[in-house]
């Protein structure tokens, strides 16, 4: 049913007048999200102050048969919080109480407002942190982090947001309030509250989260080792990780990343670079000297002309500088440019990444790639111009690396999400009866589809009816290929 | 009636009984007895995919070769799809989780015979609705789990335990867990006791036992504490949740019991009522009628 004034009325009513907005201006901001190619007007956008007033719109919505999109802050990579065109929004933005710090439980409870780091902030004083850091962890949200299951460049040790999270507060497409879990683990029955995170959005609003932290470890080292080439590096990833060796972050950078990063914030990484590896190790400190010892060898062993080693927080953030300015560094060496995020076997990146190059050639395009290496995760930038019309051939290259990223038995994406950016590709990793599966658990959850619908599943309207390529989904080849 | 040999074996049981009206207990009316294959291991890697009828005891027989294991140590040797299906765990759930933080992806078979992947093999992926999640603590209800990707970890070069008797043990406890210290395990045996493992490099153990001594006291150990908790939790017949840092007054309502104190799980030796909200439990029956809308799964 189409949004009408007596609508607005009646959830400026629940609400609170100015806590509904519907002029068209105002309605702007919320037109997008972080993949901004992507854009839709809704009728309102709804800013409630408690789960009761989540529960009053959801209420509304469901009997009005109007889709919602829940909304943090808006930094989601994949389109996740594109609104629907003339359905509400639901923005998660005055929630930001933090509602109790138990650190005899080492449990943290809080509205899913509050950004990532305020998590970290609010505990950081008796020693504890939130370990999942998306990079956009000043502003984005614990709810969006919930929605996304974040990860970040330290995931690879700690585990990614559903490894946090150990309670939800969640809104069901129907109003109706459910608590999973709490601050004990392994609560009885399927895993609804894992089968939630990373569910985009889909299955309902997390109003209240109650998360994991976790002591601050005694040492943290910080090593930064060149290489004179991208085989090298990517050889002691592999090296490092099979010697039993578990970083906090294994984080690695080409040529072309590390040279605009140099161009606009000077990190003053070693001359001569073809790509440089960060490893970040952490724990107790005889096991972090024994193993950033062991790092130094590998790197050495696999061709490191050069290894830094930051020991204080200042030195590290030095050695992080390039790393964390790789994308704004891209906008000044490129008018536009994309961020892939795909997937790998860690074994398969010398191969993938030498693909990568391969398709960059063809299509005359540069790509960048500065990624989270200890766990396969690839960032490849595609830049280009749209203003030469270089849109399309960019779309298409970054699809390929994708494809190439499946045919090595990987994943189509890490942490930014499916959305709607990537809903029609999935058929391409996942077959129709995989595909509807994933349908009978979103319609337990939201019948009526109003839960941010056209995201994550791929719909006719969205993709046409023809699906994709199918690729024999990863599981499926490995059980197969061992029968003949 | 059978173990079956394939997934399509699976398949055609599940539709087989469908079709006559019959009901299907997994575990006991079909199990994946004939399913016990490593079908991928690749060391660079550190993950691996199996047929859900291996025991944890021969799939860590085969990855030790490697220098690896599956960091799972439930009691008994039970299957995969069982540690999966009963959501089961032992001592190191404590730094390595439960299984549902160790599955990559899932091959599972619905009711229907239908067959449906979800996850990855890949430890970094959030393509896609989670099944590999939703099915753990299932208990068979909502599908067959037919094939399973984990992630692994390497062998630590050392370990040692540390024992500690006390009077006060959710001091000793809360002791350790504010330190900086990072164990594998950390057990009570109530009453009076506290276990914990340190794994790592032989110096970094050796250091961990030293500053865990100087904080909380206590002897160091062989192994055996741990098969003693596995064997206790193994007998227990039920479970108790709590707040971890109300540790202390939930001992003091329980006689004997196997506690992970950072879970807020105690294994106890009565049975005990699940304790899961209406809400929730009308919301798992509304997910089970969609998996299985004819009801074969019993």
């Amino acid at each position: 049913m189409t949004f009408s004034p007596t609508l607005a009325a009646e959830l400026r009513h629940l609400l609170g007048a100015d806590q509904v907005i519907t002029e068209p201006d105002e309605l702007r901001v919320y037109d997008c999200d972080g993949l901004t190619g992507w854009r839709a007007m809704p009728a309102a956008v709804v800013l409630p102050g408690t789960t009761e007033e989540v529960q009053a719109v959801v209420r509304v919505c469901a009997r009005e048969g109007t889709p919602f999109v829940a909304r943090g802050a808006g930094t989601g990579l994949s389109g996740g919080a594109l609104p629907v065109a003339d359905g509400i929004v639901v923005s998660l933005a005055r929630m930001r109480a933090i509602l109790e710090i138990d650190l005899d439980s080492q449990r943290i409870v809080v509205e899913s407002g509050v950004t990532n780091l305020d998590v970290t902030r609010a505990v950081s004083g008796d020693g504890f942190f939130y370990a999942p850091d998306p990079s956009s962890q000043q502003v984005c949200t614990i709810g969006g982090n919930v929605a996304e299951n974040s990860g970040g460049a330290h995931c690879l040790k700690n585990g990614f947001t559903v490894n946090h999270v150990t309670g939800l507060k969640v809104v069901l497409p129907d109003g109706e309030l459910v608590e999973l879990g709490g601050k004990a683990l392994d609560p009885d029955g399927p895993d609804l509250l894992g089968a939630f995170i990373g569910s985009e959005g889909t299955l309902g609003i997390a109003t209240e989260v109650t998360l994991r932290i976790v002591r601050k470890p005694e040492v943290v080292t910080t090593q930064l080792a060149a290489f004179r080439s991208i085989d090298d590096a990517g050889a002691a990833v592999s090296a490092i990780v099979s010697a039993g060796i578990l970083p906090a972050a294994i984080e690695m950078m080409d040529r072309l990343t590390i040279d605009a990063a140099e161009q606009a914030f000077h990190p003053g990484y070693p001359d001569g670079a073809e790509s440089v590896l960060l490893v970040e190790l952490d724990g107790v400190d005889v096991q972090v000297e024994e193993d950033a010892a062991a790092v130094d060898r590998i790197c050495r062993a696999c061709g490191a002309f050069e290894i830094r080693v930051a020991l204080d927080d200042a030195e590290r953030a030095l050695l992080w500088l390039g790393r964390k300015a790789a994308f704004p560094a891209m906008g000044r060496i490129s008018p536009d440019y994309y961020v892939q995020d795909g997937v790998v076997p860690r074994t398969k990146l010398p191969e993938v990444l030498h693909r990568i190059g391969e398709l960059s050639a063809e299509h005359g395009l540069r790509v960048g790639n500065v990624f989270h290496a200890g766990d396969g995760n690839l960032h490849p930038l595609v830049l280009y111009d749209a203003s030469k019309g270089e849109a399309e051939r960019a779309k298409e290259l970054a699809e390929e690396i994708l494809a190439a990223c499946l045919e090595a038995g990987g994943a189509l994406t890490g942490e930014h999400g499916i959305g709607v950016d990537k809903a029609c590709s999935m058929p391409k990793m996942f077959s129709e009866r995989d595909l509807a599966t994933f349908e009978r658990l979103r319609r337990a959850f939201d019948p009526d589809g109003l839960a941010n619908p056209g995201k994550v599943l791929p719909t006719p309207r969205l993709c046409g009816e023809v699906p994709g390529p199918y690729r024999m989904h990863p599981l499926e080849r490995i059980g197969v290929a061992e029968r003949f | 009636m059978p173990s079956v040999s394939s997934v399509e074996e699976a398949a055609e049981t599940l539709r087989a009984a469908g079709a006559a009206g019959r009901r299907v207990r997994i575990g006991d009316d079909l199990d994946a007895g004939g399913m016990q294959r490593i079908l991928e291991h690749e060391a660079g890697d550190l993950t691996c995919t199996v047929e859900s009828g291996i025991r944890v005891s021969s799939l860590n027989r085969a990855l030790a070769e490697h220098g690896q294991r599956l960091s799972l140590d439930p009691p008994g040797d039970p299957t995969i799809g069982a540690c999966l299906a009963a959501s089961l765990s032992g001592p190191l759930r404590h730094r390595f989780g439960a299984p549902r933080d160790l599955v990559l992806g899932v091959t599972l078979v619905l009711a229907d015979g239908t067959v449906a992947n979800a996850g990855g093999k890949v430890v970094k992926n959030v393509a896609g609705y989670d099944l590999g999640k939703l099915v753990c603590g299932s208990r068979g209800r909502l599908a067959f789990i037919a094939r399973v990707s984990l992630r692994l970890h390497p062998i630590p070069a050392a370990s040692g335990t540390l024992v500690v008797e006390s009077d006060d043990v959710a001091g000793a406890v809360a002791a350790l867990q504010r330190s900086q210290l990072a164990p594998s395990a950390l057990d009570v045996l109530h009453p009076g006791r506290v276990a914990v493992l340190f794994e790592g490099a032989k110096r970094a153990v050796a250091s961990q036992l030293a500053t865990a001594r100087e904080l909380v006291g206590g002897d160091e150990s062989g192994a055996g504490v741990w098969a003693e908790s596995r064997e206790r939790q193994g007998a227990a017949q039920g479970r108790v949740r709590f707040a971890p840092g109300e540790l202390d007054s939930a001992l003091a309502t329980l006689d004997e019991a196997v506690v992970r104190p950072a879970a807020g799980i105690a294994y106890v030796p009565r049975a005990t009522v699940d304790d899961v909200p209406a809400a929730v439990l009308a919301l798992q029956e509304r997910v089970r009628e969609r998996f299985d809308p004819q009801g074969v799964l019993a």
